[in-house]
C-alpha cells in the first residue's frame, strides 16, 4: 500500500514536471507558428523606429483600402494614396496623386501625377484612376458607389482622366471622393470579383501589397504591423519629403491604461489613444516632461468629430420641438468637458460644425438662435412640451467609459429639470441595432466624421427618405423636414467654388437646424494625440507654423489629411 | 474498468455536446446583429453601399442559411477544424487566433494550477502539525484565498511593476524584439509571464494549503488514527495515512475548482494585458465577435474535459476503493 | 449512480468551487449525538454550541470583523461624507482628513464610494449563497434520496454545469437584459455555483438514508419529502450553515470578477466596479493607489473574516477539532 502511495507520488511529480515543461515547449513551437513572430527584418532598432498606436483595434490581417471596417492603419496613407489631401487646419486641398483637376460644365478633368510608380516598378497611369472611379458604377459595395448613378462616362488617355457627369453634377460628393478614397492598382483589383474586391484581405504574409505610398509593409504579428521606408517613393523627388525614421511600427491598441503605460515607458512615440489624465500629466510636468500635444494648453487636442444627442423624433415627447429645446438648454456640457474629459475636449458650437468649418458658420444666426446651458429656460420649454412625466432612456454603448460617465451627468442634469431619464448601456451591437431600427428614446452618437464641407454633416442629419432599416445611419433621429433636405441637396449640387451661394444655403440650413434642433450637438471628440520626445522630436504643434499638421494616424487622417507631412517633419531627438 | 471509462466518456461527450450547442446558439440568441455592427465601423455615406455590403458579409459569415442548416454546418465545420472567421480581425481564421493565444494561457494556467496544488497540499499538511507554521501559513493562506484576482493583480502590477519597475507592467513579450531562440526574447517572455503567474498561483495556493491543513487535522482526529496511535504506530505512519485520505477530497475539489481558476485567469490576463485566451475572450466579448467567442469557448470546454479526465485517472491511481470497485470487488 | 462515484464522494468532504476550500462534510459526528466536550460542561446541546462559540477565538474574531463591515454596509451610506457618484471635489486628491481615501479621477470621494459599494457586495454575496444553497440542497436531497435514474440525470446535469464556463454564459445572458441589476448578478452566481453543494449533500443523504432513524421514520408512515426535511436535513444543519458561509464568500469574490470585467450591475456601484473604473481610467499609471487599493483590501478582509469564522464554527460544531 505504501508502495502504491510512492507510485502515486512519483506519478504526481512526473505530471508536475510535464505540466511545467509542456507550456514552455508550446511557446517555442508557437514562436515558429507566428504567435508573436515578426516576419522580415529580425529587429527594429529603437532609434530608427517610430512606434505609433491608438488607431488599430484588431490585429493587422487586412490591407484592403476598400474594406473600411478592417483595413489596418497605414493601408491608406503609407501604402495607398488618394488623388488629393485635405488640410483641415488651413481648410485647403493639396494635390497628391493628381496634380490638378477642374470642372468644365458637367465634365471633370483630372491630371494624374507623372513619375509615380507602383511598388513593383510599373508606372501609375490614368487607367488605374479611371478603374478606381469606375468601381462606383460596377460595384455597389464600395463606399463611394453613391456617385455611380451620376456618372455618364469615364475615359483615360495617358495621365489625363475625364469624367462626364449627369447634370447637375454632385459637386460636393465628388470633391469628397477626390481626397477620401485611395487609387487602386488596376492590375490587382480588376482580377477580383466584385465581392472579393471588398472582402479580400489584399495581403499575403511577407509580401507588401502593390501600392504607391511612402512605405512598404515588412512584417505583421498579432500585436503590430511594421513598415519600412520606400526608397522609390515619388514624394522624395517631387516634394522633397523624406522620413527620417527607417521603420514605423503601429501597435494594436490595448486598453487606455496599457497605452498610457507604454507611452510613459517610452515604448510608444506617437499615441492616438484617448488617455485619461493627460491634462494632469502635462500640467504637473516633472516625470512626464517628455510628453507633447498639439496645443500646449487645454484643450491640448484638435477637434475630430461632434458628439450628438440624438432623439427619436418620430414619437412623443421628442417630436415636440419645445421638448428638444428643454433638453438642449438643460444639459451642462461644461461639466462633462471638465469632469469627464479633464479639459481635453471642447464644448461644441450649437450647430455642431467642427472648427475647421468655421467659415461656414453664420455667427449672427448662431447668436440669435443658438442654445446654451440654462436650466430655468429649460424648465420653461419643458412646461410647453407636452411631456407627461414618462421615464425615458438614454443609451451609450457598454464599455465606452468616457461616454458612460458623460451619460450619467446628462441623466442627472435632465432629471434635475424634471425630465425622468435613465442612463442605460446596452452592448454596442444592440445600440447599433436600435439606431438602425429606430427603436430607441435617446442615444449619444458621433457618426459624422470630419469633412471638408458641412455637406456630409447635414446629409447625415436630414437625409430623406428614411429607410425602415437605416443601416448607413443617415438621419438616425428620423427627422422629416423636406424643406431643409431640399436645401442640403441644393448645397450638394452647387459648385464648391461658389462660396457665396454655399454660404447663403448653409446659413438657411443652420437657421432651421437651430430653430428645430433635430439633434443636440454637445462636445467635440478630440483628435487625441500625445507624443513622446525621448526618441523623436518636431511633433505636430500649434505653436510652430511649420509643424501645423494633423497629428493623427486614424484612417482618413493619415490617409488623406496632412499626417504624412507631420511624419516627414519628425527628426531623431539625439 | 471498461464500464467505468465508458460511463465517464459518455458523460464527457454529453457535456461537450451541451457546451457546443450552447456555444452555437450564442450569436443566434444575442440581440443585435454582428454584421450590422461590423458595418457600423465603415461609417458609410450611402444606404446603397450598406445594403450591398450587408449581403456580401452575410454570405461570408454563413448567416444566410436556415437555422438547422447552420447547426448542422457548425458541427461539420467543427470536425474539420474550422471554427469560422473572426469579425474583429476580419478575415483571420478563429482557429489561427486561438492557436496563437493558447500557449500563453497554458503557460500561465498549467504551472499555476499544478504548482499551487502540489505545494499548497504539502505546506498545508506540514502546517497541520507545526504550530509555528500553522500560525504563519494559516493567516496568509486565508488572506490569499480571500483576495479578488483583479485586486491582487492590480496591486502586484502597481507595486512590483509600476513603482519598483522589477517587471514589465503589461503585455506578453518584449516590444521590438523578434521571436526566436534568443536570450533577449525568452527573457522577455519570462519577465512578462511572472506577475500574472504569481497572481493565479497565490490565490489558489492559499486555498489548497488551508484546505489541506484542515483536512489533515480532521483526519488525525478520526477513530482510525487514534486507533493506530493506540497500537503504538509511529506518528510518521499515522500522518502518512491521514495525508493520503486528505488528498482524495482535495483532488475532487481540484476538478470543481477549474472553472473558478479559469475565471480568475481571465481577469488576471485582462489586468496584465497578457495575450492569452482570457484576454482574447475579453476582447471577443467587448467587440462582440461571436465567432471568436465560440472558438475560445470550445477550446476551454475541451481543456476542462481533458483536465477532468486526467484528474479521474490520478484518482483511480490513488484511491484503492475506486480501483477495487473497478475490479468488481465492491460492486 | 455507479458505486464508483459513490465511493469517490461518500467519504469525501467536498471542496467547494475552490479556491475556497475548507468545509469538511459533517461525517457521522453530529448525527450519532456528539460526545460532549472534554471540558466540564453540563447543559443542552444547543447551549453547548454557544458555550464553545463564545470561547472560540477564530469565530469571535471573524464574526466580529464581519459584523463591523456589515454595519458599515447598512448604516454607512447615511454617514457617508459625500454623495458617492457625484464629482464633489478636485480630481486626484491624496487621502486627507477631508477625503479619507482621496478622490478619484473624476473627483469622487473614494471613501463614500466604498461605503456605498459594501451594500451591493453583501447583497450579491447573500443572493448568490441563497440561490446556490437552495438549488444545491434541492438537487442534492432529491438525487440522494430518490437514487436511480433521477439521480443519474441530476448527476449528469450537475456535471454539465461544472463543465461550462460561467463567465461566457454570463456574457450571453447579460446581453439579453437591457440592464442588469445586483439581483440578477446574485441569482446568476447562485445558479452557476451550486454543483459542489449538490454533490456533497447528495453523498450525505445517501449515507444518512440508510440509518436506523430514517428507517424508523419510514416505518412510521412519513412521506419522503417529510423525512428529508424533518429527519435528514437537521442532521446536516451544521454542514449547511458552513457551506452557506463559504458560498457567501465565494459569491462576493466571483461578483468582483464580473464587475471588474464590466459585466456587473449597470447602474449600481460595487467594489469590483471601483476596481474596474480605476483600471480603465489609468489609476495605475496615474498612481491613484487610493482608488483601487481600499476596495480590494475591504473585500479581502470581508472574505477572510468569513473564512476564519467558518473554521471557528467548524470547531464549535465538531468536538474533535476543538483545541484542548
Amino acid at each position: 500500500m505504501i508502495n502504491k502511495t510512492r507510485a502515486a507520488i512519483r506519478l504526481g511529480t512526473a505530471l508536475t514536471a510535464a505540466a511545467l515543461v509542456a507550456p514552455m515547449m508550446s511557446f517555442v513551437a508557437s514562436g515558429s507558428a507566428g504567435a508573436t513572430a515578426l516576419h522580415g527584418p529580425t529587429n527594429f532598432p529603437r532609434n530608427e523606429t517610430l512606434y505609433t498606436s491608438g488607431t488599430a483595434y484588431s490585429p493587422p490581417t487586412n490591407f484592403n483600402p476598400l474594406d473600411g471596417g478592417s483595413r489596418y492603419t497605414g493601408t491608406v496613407g503609407l501604402l495607398y494614396e488618394p488623388l488629393f489631401l485635405y488640410n483641415p487646419i488651413s481648410n485647403k486641398y493639396i494635390p497628391w496623386l493628381a496634380t490638378s483637376g477642374n470642372w468644365s460644365g458637367s465634365t471633370y478633368t483630372l491630371h494624374v501625377r507623372n513619375g509615380v510608380k507602383w511598388s513593383n516598378g510599373t508606372p501609375l497611369t490614368g487607367a488605374d484612376v479611371a478603374f478606381t472611379i469606375g468601381l462606383a458604377k460596377t460595384n455597389p459595395a464600395v463606399g463611394y458607389s453613391s456617385l455611380g448613378p451620376f456618372i455618364n462616362s469615364i475615359s483615360a488617355s495617358g495621365n489625363t482622366v475625364t469624367v462626364n457627369f449627369k447634370s447637375p453634377p454632385p459637386y460636393t460628393d465628388w470633391q469628397d471622393f477626390l481626397w477620401q478614397n485611395a487609387v487602386l492598382p488596376k492590375a490587382v483589383f480588376s482580377k477580383l470579383s466584385a465581392s472579393e474586391q471588398v472582402t479580400s484581405a489584399n495581403y499575403t504574409r511577407g509580401k507588401s501589397p502593390m501600392a504607391t505610398g511612402p512605405m512598404l509593409l515588412v512584417s505583421t504579428s498579432q500585436t503590430q504591423a511594421c513598415y519600412e521606408d520606400n526608397p522609390n517613393w515619388w514624394g522624395i523627388k517631387q516634394l522633397g519629403l523624406k522620413f527620417h525614421f527607417k521603420y514605423l511600427c503601429d501597435i494594436v491598441n490595448g486598453s487606455n491604461s496599457v497605452e498610457l503605460s507604454a507611452l510613459l515607458s517610452n515604448n510608444i512615440d506617437w499615441s492616438n489613444n484617448f488617455l485619461p489624465g493627460i491634462n494632469t500629466l502635462m500640467t504637473t510636468g516633472g516625470d512626464s516632461s517628455f510628453l507633447t500635444t498639439y496645443y500646449p494648453k487645454s484643450p491640448y487636442m484638435l477637434s475630430a468629430n461632434t458628439v450628438w444627442l440624438e432623439m427619436n423624433t418620430t414619437k412623443a415627447p421628442f417630436s415636440n420641438v419645445n421638448f428638444r429645446k428643454a433638453v438642449a438648454y438643460g444639459i451642462n456640457t461644461q461639466s462633462i468637458v471638465s469632469g469627464v474629459y479633464d479639459g481635453i475636449v471642447k464644448a461644441a458650437n450649437p450647430t455642431g460644425l467642427l472648427p475647421n468649418l468655421g467659415s461656414y458658420i453664420n455667427k449672427s444666426v448662431v447668436s440669435k438662435y443658438g442654445f446654451h446651458y440654462d436650466p430655468s429656460l429649460a424648465k420653461k420649454y419643458l412646461a410647453k412640451s407636452g411631456y407627461k412625466g414618462q421615464t425615458l432612456t438614454i443609451e451609450v454603448p457598454d464599455g465606452w467609459t468616457d461616454w458612460m460617465a458623460a451619460d450619467d451627468i446628462i441623466a442627472q442634469d435632465l432629471n434635475s429639470i424634471g425630465i425622468k431619464v435613465n442612463a442605460i448601456t446596452p452592448s454596442a451591437n444592440e445600440r447599433t441595432q436600435h439606431m438602425i431600427s429606430g427603436n430607441f428614446d435617446m442615444v449619444l452618437d458621433n457618426n459624422a466624421q470630419a469633412d471638408a464641407t458641412p455637406w456630409s454633416y447635414f446629409d447625415r442629419v436630414y437625409q430623406l427618405p428614411i429607410p425602415k432599416s437605416n443601416g448607413a445611419q443617415l438621419n438616425v433621429e428620423r427627422f422629416s423636414d423636406p424643406a431643409t433636405w431640399a436645401l442640403v441637396q441644393k448645397a450638394a449640387t452647387t459648385p464648391t467654388t461658389d462660396k457665396t451661394a454655399l454660404d447663403g444655403i448653409y446659413s438657411q440650413i443652420e437657421t432651421s437646424f437651430l430653430q428645430k434642433l433635430p439633434e443636440v450637438p454637445l462636445w467635440y471628440n478630440g483628435a487625441w494625440f500625445q507624443g513622446n520626445t525621448t526618441y523623436w522630436k518636431n511633433y505636430p504643434s500649434s505653436t510652430n507654423p511649420s509643424l501645423q499638421y494633423t497629428p493623427v494616424m486614424w484612417g482618413n487622417w493619415l490617409g488623406a489629411m496632412t499626417t504624412v507631412y507631420a511624419l516627414a517633419n519628425l527628426r531623431p531627438a539625439k | 474498468m471498461t464500464r467505468y471509462f465508458a460511463r465517464k466518456i459518455g458523460l464527457y461527450i454529453l457535456a461537450f455536446w451541451a457546451g457546443v450547442t450552447i456555444d452555437w446558439a450564442i450569436p443566434r440568441l444575442m440581440p443585435g446583429n454582428p454584421i450590422e455592427a461590423y458595418l457600423a465601423r465603415f461609417s458609410l455615406n450611402s444606404q446603397g453601399s450598406w445594403t450591398a455590403l450587408y449581403k456580401l458579409f452575410s454570405k461570408a459569415f454563413g448567416y444566410n442559411l436556415p437555422l438547422w442548416d447552420q447547426y448542422w454546418h457548425y458541427w461539420d465545420n467543427l470536425f474539420h477544424g474550422n471554427l469560422g472567421i473572426s469579425i474583429y480581425a476580419f478575415p483571420e481564421k478563429v482557429t489561427t487566433m486561438v492557436a496563437q493565444a493558447a500557449p500563453y494561457t497554458l503557460a500561465l494556467l498549467v504551472p499555476a494550477i499544478v504548482l499551487s496544488y502540489v505545494l499548497g497540499n504539502r505546506i498545508g499538511a506540514i502546517a497541520a502539525r507545526r504550530k509555528i507554521l500553522d500560525n504563519t501559513v494559516l493567516p496568509l493562506g486565508y488572506l490569499f484565498q480571500a483576495m479578488p484576482y483583479a485586486w491582487l493583480a492590480l496591486a502586484a502590477a502597481f507595486y512590483l511593476a509600476q513603482l519598483e519597475r522589477w517587471f514589465p507592467v503589461q503585455g506578453g513579450s518584449a516590444v521590438g524584439i523578434a521571436s526566436g531562440f534568443t536570450w533577449a526574447y525568452i527573457w522577455g517572455l519570462v519577465s512578462h509571464w511572472f506577475l500574472p503567474f504569481l497572481t493565479v498561483f497565490l490565490v489558489s495556493f492559499g486555498g489548497w494549503s488551508i484546505g489541506m491543513r484542515n483536512l489533515v487535522i480532521y483526519e488525525l482526529e478520526t477513530d482510525y488514527a487514534r486507533y493506530l496511535r493506540a497500537l503504538g504506530a509511529r506518528s510518521r505512519l499515522v500522518r502518512r495515512y491521514a495525508y493520503r485520505n486528505a488528498v482524495l477530497p482535495q483532488l475532487s475539489g481540484l476538478a470543481l475548482a477549474l472553472g473558478t481558476v479559469i475565471g480568475g485567469n481571465i481577469v488576471t490576463e485582462v489586468v496584465f494585458q497578457y495575450p492569452g485566451l482570457g484576454h482574447l475572450i475579453y476582447i471577443a466579448a467587448t467587440d462582440q465577435d461571436y465567432s471568436l467567442l465560440q472558438g475560445i469557448f470550445i477550446f476551454i470546454i475541451a481543456g476542462v474535459l481533458v483536465a477532468n479526465f486526467l484528474i479521474d485517472i490520478v484518482y483511480i491511481v490513488i484511491d484503492p476503493r475506486t480501483r477495487l470497485s473497478m475490479q468488481g470487488a465492491v460492486a | 449512480m455507479s458505486d464508483v462515484d459513490q465511493a469517490a464522494t461518500s467519504s469525501a468532504p467536498v471542496a467547494p468551487g475552490a479556491p475556497l476550500t475548507g468545509v469538511r462534510a459533517p461525517g457521522a459526528a453530529p448525527v450519532g449525538g456528539a460526545p460532549l466536550g472534554r471540558k466540564a460542561y453540563s447543559g443542552g446541546r444547543r447551549w453547548e454550541f454557544l458555550y464553545f462559540a463564545v470561547r472560540n477565538k477564530k469565530l469571535v474574531l471573524g464574526l466580529g470583523v464581519e459584523i463591523i463591515f456589515v454595519l458599515a454596509a447598512i448604516i454607512g451610506p447615511y454617514f457617508a461624507p459625500y454623495p458617492p457618484k457625484q464629482f464633489v471635489a478636485p480630481a486626484f486628491l491624496h487621502p486627507s482628513a477631508k477625503h479619507l481615501f482621496g478622490t478619484s479621477y473624476f473627483g469622487q470621494d473614494v471613501f463614500s464610494l466604498l461605503l456605498y459599494s459594501l451594500r451591493n457586495s453583501y447583497l450579491v454575496g447573500f443572493l448568490g449563497a441563497a440561490f446556490a444553497g437552495v438549488i444545491g440542497l434541492g438537487i442534492g436531497f432529491i438525487a440522494g434520496w430518490r437514487g436511480g435514474w433521477l439521480d443519474e440525470i441530476l448527476q449528469t446535469f450537475t456535471y454539465i454545469v461544472v463543465m461550462i464556463p460561467s463567465l461566457v454564459l454570463l456574457i450571453v445572458i447579460g446581453a439579453y437584459l437591457k440592464s442588469h441589476s445586483a439581483f440578477f448578478e446574485g441569482v446568476f452566481i447562485g445558479v452557476t455555483t451550486w454543483p459542489w453543494v449538490a454533490r456533497a449533500v447528495r453523498a450525505q443523504t445517501f449515507t444518512l438514508r440508510q440509518r436506523d432513524f430514517v428507517d424508523l421514520a419510514r416505518l412510521s408512515g412519513k412521506r419522503g419529502p417529510a423525512i428529508v426535511l424533518k429527519d435528514i436535513a437537521p442532521n446536516m444543519a451544521s454542514y449547511i450553515l458552513l457551506a452557506f458561509i463559504l458560498l457567501f464568500g465565494s459569491s462576493m469574490l466571483i461578483a468582483v470578477n464580473y464587475d471588474f470585467l464590466g459585466l456587473g450591475p449597470t447602474s449600481g456601484i460595487s467594489l469590483g466596479d471601483m476596481l474596474n473604473l480605476a483600471e480603465l481610467w489609468s489609476g495605475l499609471q496615474l498612481h491613484l493607489w487610493w482608488w483601487f487599493i481600499p476596495p480590494g483590501a475591504a473585500m479581502t478582509i470581508m472574505v477572510a473574516a468569513l473564512l476564519v469564522a467558518n473554521v471557528g464554527l467548524d470547531e464549535v460544531f465538531n468536538p474533535k477539532l476543538r483545541e484542548t
